[in-house]
């Protein structure tokens, strides 16, 4: 239990220092966009016939800092604002504020996410024991074949065809958005039907994209397992095919939960692509849009935002390996 | 189950090959061996000379790129293992011959307790009674001087070295297996642990009447524990006869020189004398003539040409043409 | 092995090298698309260097054939001005190619020294430097480049390549560390070190030839990483289209001519993709080739 909780903290550690690397960027970037937007809305408000106290406070709600303060006081002001979740307004969708509009945005985004993962490391690590067992046959080659070219290939390429395919082509699906909107909102049938419906390809498209890599990784974690010295000892010992093949895959899936918190950073930066090509309103959408209406706040709030959920999907994936491997959770050499 | 029968095992003419870039090459070459039932045979020999690959023969366990290319492995109550594959062979294997790996330290799976593999074990060979087979298990390992309860209840990274290799031997033996192969069962381990193993393993063998086949490179364990002791060289068995015989009066010149080679706790280091060359492996050993010539010190013409035939006299069995001229002139059958 | 090679009546001295590409031409001859590989690199590298030159500058256009459907003429269509998207795939192929190798040069040089100083020197040097590496390598790469691109339009290939570059060196910075560790296990470094060689020499004589083709290999990923990241930039359409590139063709397809919704404009669309698609299959290739060469234990099996 010890062990666990020193690796908690030195995630905890270096996810915070991540986030703080984060949002300095992002202040620096806001501060530093080419015609100070900041100072700009401060302008545009006195012009409008605010008053300039008013103005400054208006203006310091979008952002979290006052357009008027050194830039000192104005990064405190916002690294203030961020630790009391105070992300600012957003201009695009006034009177809105931008965790509001991030909140909605989320769910759209970690459904699909987490249910192409869930579908594409079936998929793979299924396959990847297959392609390791038949390594010469040709079937096995071509597994290896494709899981290198789909690992390859970027996730923009495989939407852009499943979208050229299934709703241009051959048109059985419907091509954005996450809902028909003449459907009322609500547990009933045609409006799940509905989402369903138009999660499918983006869905889709996030299993096909991170499948490959899965059969590529357990293939080669599946080959190791069974140059192992106790797979061949179980098998002296007439272990059913059942039980031999459990010890395999266990063994064999272990080290791949490593990659799986590398992937989900991977798929929250390939969510950008897929929710622009199907406008599916998720959080990736929501940064292009930020940054196509100048919405700065929302962008900042947005990049934030993405970064933490990668802290936490890094530190979920950790833990869960720790209660995996019993050699972890002792605490033992591993 | 508890029916009490030491079978017995005839190898016969076993030809394993493995396949490299040179083709197949033998690992073992026409080898005969055969254990009476309720002995502890050794089978003693260099690295590479084909005695870890003739154990796993007796489980039809050679790996690839290793085959068994010819020949049959009988043991008495199962026939030809060479012939059997599927469910039969896996049932044999564990259940009615138990098997000590070589690397017995790596045998256990990382993720699980010794006592849920050990349930895997008895499940997988449709035990009846679990909670009997714990307990046997349970005391095996109390008798090997472990806490058999701890043990159980432990990962294989808990466990030092010289328990993982008990917990080994008590996964081969707690079927009731009554043929059992050891192979190494003692390297790595100290020479107190050592010692308690192998009377563990001879009290075991003799209480439950088994047939035990123990692989080695140590003289001294082959000395202690065995009832008859086979010498392999090149992929061959040269000598096979009664321990205390083949390490008294050795007759083949490999044996002598395996001998000679041993420093003796009493006496001078210069007696010890190295034997010279090295072995041959897959790739060098010579296609016809007798394997050891480059080495031996009796090397004749005919041994260049002709690879000598194993010839059986009372219990003992020698393969060298330097024996038979010397001991007795060919065709003479009898020799008391 | 071959069936056709003559028998070898004296057998000639080789040279090292020659031996060398004795052994690429066994690995390239045993997988016969490890051949197609090289030769569908070759040919993007050819359109990269003469691609411009095989077309006016600017390109013709066909005001009567807009969104003009495949044909001998044009064989994947023509764009929303008429103009042929074959030439607009190829001539667009300089730009992918230079802004690629820009970034696969610099994410090297900065992936290299970084692992190389690291694994050499370890101690607090290794501490503060993987550290750094962990960073750059959790950081969320895109949604950063996006929000860089607000202030910063790096059009340019070069531009490009150094925001890509320095956005993307930590995988090889930490295998190159381990590669130089793994050196150091086996002596190399304490040896050189007892013979009294200077750190330079070593660092440059001894661990980078050994390393080289390690770095080759990853240097080749390295580009197919950077031709994803900037078609994809464009593609999004957060940086101003000043040259005509892949990443272009697709956000005009998409966004402009609804390739997404209408037939007309999916040959614009698939081109470009289709380009791309061919460009990995052939470093996948290559990359499956040079692993072979340089990893003997595959090449025992």
């Amino acid at each position: 239990m010890n062990t666990v909780a020193r690796r908690l903290s030195g995630h905890l550690a270096r996810g915070t220092a991540m986030i703080w690397v984060v949002t300095t960027i992002s202040f620096l970037i806001i501060r530093n966009i080419p015609g100070d937007p900041v100072r700009g809305q401060y302008e545009k408000l006195i012009e409008q016939g605010m008053a300039p106290d008013q103005a400054e406070r208006a203006t310091a709600a979008l952002y979290g800092f006052l357009p008027t303060g050194s830039l000192w006081s104005q990064y405190t002001d916002y690294l203030n604002g961020l630790i009391h979740f105070d992300l600012g307004q957003s201009l695009s969708t006034p009177g809105t504020g931008v965790a509001t509009l991030i909140g909605s945005a989320a769910k759209w985004t970690v459904l699909p996410v987490l249910g192409g993962t869930l579908l594409s490391f079936l998929l793979g690590v299924t396959l990847g024991v297959y392609a390791a067992i038949k390594r010469s046959g040709r079937l096995g080659d071509a597994l290896a074949i494709s899981g290198s070219l789909l690992h390859g290939v970027p996730q923009y390429v495989i939407g852009l065809l499943v979208t050229a395919i299934f709703t241009t082509l051959w048109p059985i699906l419907p091509a954005g958005g996450p809902v028909d909107i003449e459907f009322d909102p609500g547990f009933n049938a045609p409006y799940i039907a509905s989402l369903v419906q138009h999660a499918t390809l983006p869905v889709l498209t996030y299993a096909l994209a991170s499948y490959g890599g899965w059969i590529l990784a357990m293939k080669s974690s599946v080959a190791t397992v069974l140059g192992d010295d106790f797979i061949l000892a179980a098998e002296l010992r007439g272990l059913k095919r059942g039980v031999l093949f459990r010890y395999i895959a266990r063994n064999a899936i272990l080290p791949l939960f490593t990659i799986l918190a590398l992937s989900l950073g991977m798929l929250f930066g390939g969510a950008i692509f897929i929710e622009t090509i199907f406008n599916y309103p998720g959080l990736g959408l929501l940064l292009v849009n930020s940054i196509g209406a100048r919405d700065y706040a929302l962008m900042g709030g947005t990049f934030l935002v993405i970064t933490v959920a990668i802290v936490v999907a890094n530190i979920a994936a950790d833990l869960l390996y720790a209660v995996i491997d019993p050699r972890v959770r002792a605490g033992g050499a591993a | 189950m508890t029916e009490s029968f030491a079978p017995g095992v005839r190898v016969r003419d076993l030809t394993v090959v493995y396949k490299t870039p040179a083709g197949e090459l033998p690992a073992l070459a026409g080898v005969g061996l055969t254990l009476a039932p309720g002995t502890i045979t050794g089978i003693v020999g260099e690295s590479g000379s084909g005695k870890s690959t003739l154990a796993l023969s007796l489980l039809n366990a050679v790996q690839p790129p290793g085959r068994i290319k010819e020949g049959s492995v009988e043991i008495d109550g199962l026939g030809d293992v060479v012939k059997l594959d599927g469910e039969d062979l896996r049932q044999v294997r564990g259940r009615k011959v138990g098997y000590v790996f070589q690397a017995a330290q790596n045998s256990l799976n990382p993720l699980k307790t010794v006592g849920k593999q050990l349930l895997d074990l008895g499940r997988s060979h449709d035990v009846a009674d679990l909670q009997a087979l714990v307990r046997d298990a349970r005391e095996l390992l109390g008798r090997m001087g472990l806490d058999g309860a701890r043990v159980l209840d432990s990962h294989q990274h808990e466990l030092s070295g010289g328990m993982r290799q008990r917990v080994g031997i008590m996964l081969a033996l707690v079927l009731n297996a009554h043929l059992v192969v050891l192979d190494e069962p003692t390297t790595a381990l100290d020479m107190i642990t050592q010692a308690t193993i192998l009377r563990i393993v001879r009290d075991v063998h003799h209480e439950r009447g088994l047939t035990t086949l123990i692989i080695t490179h140590d003289m001294g364990v082959a000395a202690e524990v065995t009832d008859s002791l086979a010498v392999m060289y090149g992929g061959r068995v040269v000598e096979h006869g009664p321990t205390t015989e083949v390490l008294g009066a050795p007759q083949h010149p490999y044996t002598q020189g395996l001998i000679r080679a041993i420093p003796r706790l009493s006496g001078d280091i210069d007696e010890a004398r190295a034997l010279p060359g090295r072995p041959p492996t897959l790739g060098t050993m010579p296609r016809e003539g007798c394997v050891f010539r480059e080495r031996c010190p009796l090397r004749m013409d005919v041994c260049d040409t002709v690879d000598p035939a194993p010839v059986t006299r009372g219990e003992r069995t020698v393969a060298c043409h330097a024996v038979g001229h010397q001991v007795s002139p060919p065709r003479r059958k009898e020799y008391a | 092995m071959t069936v056709t090679q003559a028998p070898q009546v004296l057998p000639a001295p080789v040279s090292p090298r020659r031996n060398f590409w004795r052994g690429v031409a066994r690995v390239l001859r045993r997988k016969p698309s490890r051949m197609a590989g090289v030769a569908i690199v070759g040919l993007f590298a050819f359109l990269g260097v003469a691609g411009p030159l095989l077309y006016p500058n600017p390109l013709p256009r066909d005001d009567n054939a807009l969104y003009a459907a495949p044909s001998w003429a044009h064989p994947f269509g023509t764009d929303f001005e008429g103009t042929d998207v074959l030439a607009l795939v190829v001539t667009g192929t300089r730009y992918v190619l230079l802004a690629g190798l820009a970034t696969a040069v610099i994410t090297v040089a900065l992936g290299t020294t970084i692992g190389l100083l690291a694994g050499f020197h370890r101690g607090r040097w290794d501490t503060v430097l993987m550290r750094l590496t962990d960073l750059q390598l959790t950081i969320p790469g895109l949604p950063l480049l996006l929000v860089l691109s607000t202030v910063w339009k790096f059009t340019s290939p070069i531009e490009m390549g150094v925001v890509l570059g320095v956005l993307g060196w930590g995988g090889i910075a930490r295998a190159v560390r381990s590669q130089t560790l793994s050196l150091r296990e086996r002596g190399f470094i304490e040896a050189a070190r007892g013979l009294g060689l200077p750190t330079r020499h070593i660092i440059g004589r001894e661990l980078l030839p050994s390393m080289a083709p390690y770095i080759a290999m990853n240097m080749l990923i390295a580009v197919t990483g950077a031709i994803y990241a900037q078609v994809g930039l464009f593609f999004l359409g957060v940086l101003p289209f000043d040259a005509n590139n892949w990443g272009v063709m697709l956000n005009l397809a998409v966004f402009g001519g609804g390739a997404l919704t209408s037939a007309a404009a999916l040959p614009y669309l698939l081109a470009p993709l289709l380009a791309i698609l061919l460009l990995t299959l052939g470093i996948v290739l290559v990359v499956d080739a040079m692993d072979e060469i340089f990893n003997p234990r595959l090449r025992e099996e």
